[in-house]
């Protein structure tokens, strides 16, 4: 297994919309396994493919403590939703930045196992939440993207301030 | 998705998060990922706390939520079981657990992503509160109660059958502070004086002359003089090493298994000028050595090798003295890392019993005639200690015990078992061997 990279807002990668997954063969199983270690290490509850650079179809879920409950859906489609939540999200490709969004309160899904078996699900919850937040990354979308102009625009400023401080931490470290 | 920032910061959540890690990933628990993301002190002291108290009760709050669940959890609710031993853990061993404590503990199953297990969890721990009395009186009537997995009380009892319940009750009692002076860098008194403004009540060691005991226990940042490496953190039972080796200026020692590097440290304050060699077999633990050398001003030549790969780092040129701290069991030291009983197994103690034979085999030929070996375990097992220096003179003809003449520990055949507890020490197993013509 191994740990890769995750995208950073504002990269333009993140609006990539991700292609269907067509071949559910060991490339497949090895990408899941990566994801999932990638994701945990984070420490996230969810991973789209497009995070890590990949524009396939495909999203990862564990909101247990204890990475006891891996979730992996290939192909997913909302079809489906109902009542409504305000809950707060971060996002890995966004560090550091919480805001409150809304979402559906249940969701059904379809989608493919990683043997390309379909199956369908019904949501809830932070659940329902983590699977609208990372289906949105596949479409290029990110949790940022719904809030106002005005406030996406302080997120930026941000995210700027802080890669400025950890770009000058390193450069200290490197002088020491 | 990132974790959310109410979920991270939750302390019994990272409690879950840091027995999960020890228990399903055998980290060790000081190295816990989910404990060190808590941001606030209060809360990362409250929830390592509960983290240790939980490893400390395994068995017996396992035994208490057998009883208290109508049917045991799902598998993949163990998250769920881990918050219900969290929740009786603090109602059992925490005075102060209200019913604030139980709605807490409950709601955490809505962060978990489990809001069906809030009634469930709040149920429990109501009931747990109400029966307390009868169910406790009845776990102690269980081998649960001990909370030792069998295979170990098993060993304990038959090692030691005068002692054997002094041992388990010390286990689970918390340890207290240690520190050990730095003789070349601190002024006692002055130090002493420094400890007690700063709010420290001292205490000194009936047989450890360097060591002094603080309380309440504190993290070392908080201890002055720690920083400036006047004090190391170091139990007494460890600190006996030095009296035993008594070293002398330009005597030629090797310190086989060093890392962390404390026995090191302390033989170097008592006697600097040592032709000392240091060795582990781990480059990352040599280089921890290091940094705790630095820290007190001291210096040795350390090298990262296998103790018994002579040809990698031995010059032919034998020892007046050898330490060899073995690797063991860690059974001594259970009051201090508690989950030591839970990932520790009968058979990893049979290939550490192995290693220590290699080990004591290996060494030997490097000591002078007339020269000593001080072979040290941190455990209280018999194969480890006795047993294991027993079967070593059987093997060799040029070894004689020598009689440790001290009043700490319990005599053996070869050698002296602090038992964990005695004089507040750790468990440890000191045996002297030496080189005859």
């Amino acid at each position: 297994m191994a740990k890769l990279d995750i995208l950073e807002f504002p990269d333009p990668r993140l609006k990539t919309v991700a292609s269907e997954v067509k071949s559910f063969d060991i490339h497949l199983k090895t990408l899941i396994e990566d994801m999932l270690e990638t994701m945990y290490s984070a420490p996230g509850i969810g991973l789209a493919a497009t995070q890590v650079n990949v524009h396939e179809r495909l999203l990862v879920l564990d909101i247990s403590e204890d990475q006891s409950c891996p979730r992996v859906y290939v192909n997913p489609e909302v079809l489906s939703e109902s009542g409504e939540q305000d809950c707060e999200e971060g996002c890995l490709s966004v560090p550091g930045i919480y805001a409150r969004v809304k979402r559906a309160e249940s969701v059904i899904v379809k989608a493919q196992d990683p043997t390309g078996i379909f199956f369908e699900e019904q949501l809830e919850n932070l659940h329902a939440v983590c699977i609208q937040h990372e289906i949105d990354h596949l479409n290029g979308r990110l949790f940022v993207d719904y809030l106002s102009p005005l406030k996406r625009n302080m997120v930026r400023r941000k995210l700027e301030k802080q890669r400025k401080v950890a770009a000058q931490d390193a450069e200290e470290h490197r002088l020491i | 998705m990132r974790r959310q920032k109410k979920v991270l910061q939750n302390p019994r959540i990272a409690a879950i998060g840091a027995l999960s890690e020890v228990l399903d990933t055998n980290k060790s628990l000081a190295d816990s990922e989910a404990l060190s993301r808590l941001r606030d002190s209060r809360d990362k002291a409250f929830a390592k706390n509960l983290t240790y108290g939980v490893l400390r009760w395994l068995s017996a709050l396992e035994w208490l939520a057998k009883q208290l669940l109508t049917r045991p959890l799902r598998k993949r609710d163990r998250d769920v079981k881990r918050l219900v031993l969290l929740g009786l853990q603090q109602i059992w061993h925490d005075q102060t657990a209200s019913h604030a404590a139980v709605y807490e503990t409950a709601e955490c199953a809505r962060l978990l992503g489990k809001a069906w297990a809030v009634g469930l969890v709040n149920a429990l721990l109501r009931r747990f509160q109400r029966e307390q009395d009868s169910l406790l009186s009845e776990l102690e009537q269980d081998p649960a109660w001990h909370a030792h997995p069998p295979w170990l009380l098993a060993e304990i009892q038959k090692d030691w059958p005068q002692n054997w319940m002094e041992v388990v009750i010390a286990n689970n009692l918390q340890a207290p502070l240690w520190l050990r002076i730095n003789r070349q860098s601190a002024d006692e008194a002055l130090l002493r004086e420094e400890l007690q403004s700063a709010g420290f009540e001292l205490s000194d060691h009936e047989f450890a002359r360097d060591a002094i005991r603080v309380s309440p226990a504190a993290a070392v940042g908080k201890i002055p003089g720690f920083e400036e490496g006047r004090l190391s953190v170091q139990d007494p039972a460890a600190q006996l090493a030095r009296d035993l080796l008594n070293p002398q200026p330009f005597e030629r020692i090797l310190d086989a298994c060093a890392a962390p590097g404390g026995k090191t440290a302390h033989l170097l304050e008592s006697c600097p000028e040592l032709d000392l060699t240091v060795l582990d077999k781990q480059a990352e633990r040599i280089e921890q050595i290091q940094q705790n050398l630095d820290r007190l001003g001291l210096a040795a030549a350390t090298t990262a090798a296998d103790a018994l790969l002579t040809d990698e780092w031995w010059n032919g040129k034998k020892f007046d003295k050898i330490l060899l701290d073995a690797p063991c069991s860690a059974t001594g030291v259970i009051r201090r890392h508690p989950e030591i009983k839970w990932l520790r197994t009968s058979r990893q103690v049979d290939a550490v019993v192995e290693t220590q034979a290699q080990l004591l085999d290996g060494l030997w030929p490097l000591l002078k005639t007339g020269g000593i070996l001080v072979y040290v375990t941190c455990s209280i097992l018999e194969r480890e200690n006795n047993r294991q220096v027993q079967l070593f003179l059987k093997r060799c003809i040029d070894a004689e015990v020598e009689v440790i003449a001290q009043d700490w520990g319990i005599a053996q055949t070869c050698g002296r078992q602090i038992l964990p507890g005695e004089t507040n020490m750790d468990g440890f197993f000191y045996a002297v061997l030496r080189k005859s013509s």
